[in-house]
């Protein structure tokens, strides 16, 4: 009971939070382009090593943001995602989490 | 000359037809998968809490190797090193078959999306 507590007030306190920090849909979408040269091809790969460039299309603002975040901050090490996060701003982070998000099926 | 550029391509493509793992096994998986389903959700969407990725319907391949680096370190997340370092590299495989393969997906890749199209 006292945890289903303290986990409501850390909820209330850390989700208006979080969604007051959303970004413009709209210009996500313009700058998202550079994103759809490897994101935009269905079952586009990664050459080395080989695998699936993954579906970010409807993923978690949160966790866009997180993600996007560390590239930028080369906490992954994905050499062409770092690339990509160390020329995007905070603002441009969170205008491509908020449209990409908001592409959910 | 010809060998010079002819060999290290070879090379090259003897690495990536090999797979490095057994084929994951999406039913032995879904047994597996309860911890992930704790921050994940059941259905794999992530609908709990947006800090946390939706899973399902990704591709199989990214989710390996995804928890590889967050196993290895290549990616550095307190929370997800602590469960990718419980995980054999079968573990690993099946889940990445698992959640692949769950039905209901939000997640599409940028086809059609982009300012401009």
């Amino acid at each position: 009971m006292t945890r289903a507590l303290l986990l409501a007030t850390a909820l209330s306190i850390a989700l208006p939070a979080a969604a007051a920090e959303k970004g413009d849909a709209a210009a996500g979408k313009l700058k998202v382009y550079t994103c759809a040269g490897c994101h935009g091809i269905t079952g586009w790969k990664n050459p080395y090593p080989n695998y699936h460039v993954p579906k970010i299309g409807g993923q978690n603002y949160d966790y866009l943001v997180a993600a996007l975040t560390a590239y930028k901050k080369g906490e992954r090490s994905h050499p062409t995602m770092r690339a990509q996060g160390e020329s995007l701003s905070e603002e441009d982070i969170r205008d491509i989490a908020t449209y990409l998000s908001g592409l959910a099926q | 000359m010809t060998l010079r550029i002819f060999a290290p391509l070879a090379l090259a493509m003897l690495v990536a037809s090999t797979p490095a793992f057994a084929k994951g096994d999406a039913e032995a998986g879904k047994a597996k998968a309860a911890p992930c389903q704790a921050c994940h959700a059941q259905d794999g969407n992530a609908g709990i809490d947006p800090q946390y990725p939706r899973l399902a319907g990704q591709y199989a391949d990214y989710l390996a190797r995804a928890l590889h680096e967050y196993k290895d370190g290549g990616r550095k997340n307190p929370i997800m090193a602590g469960f990718a370092g419980t995980l054999s590299d079968q573990d690993i495989e099946d889940l990445a078959a698992y959640f692949s393969t769950l039905e209901g997906g939000k997640l599409t890749d940028l086809h059609g999306h982009v300012g401009g199209d």
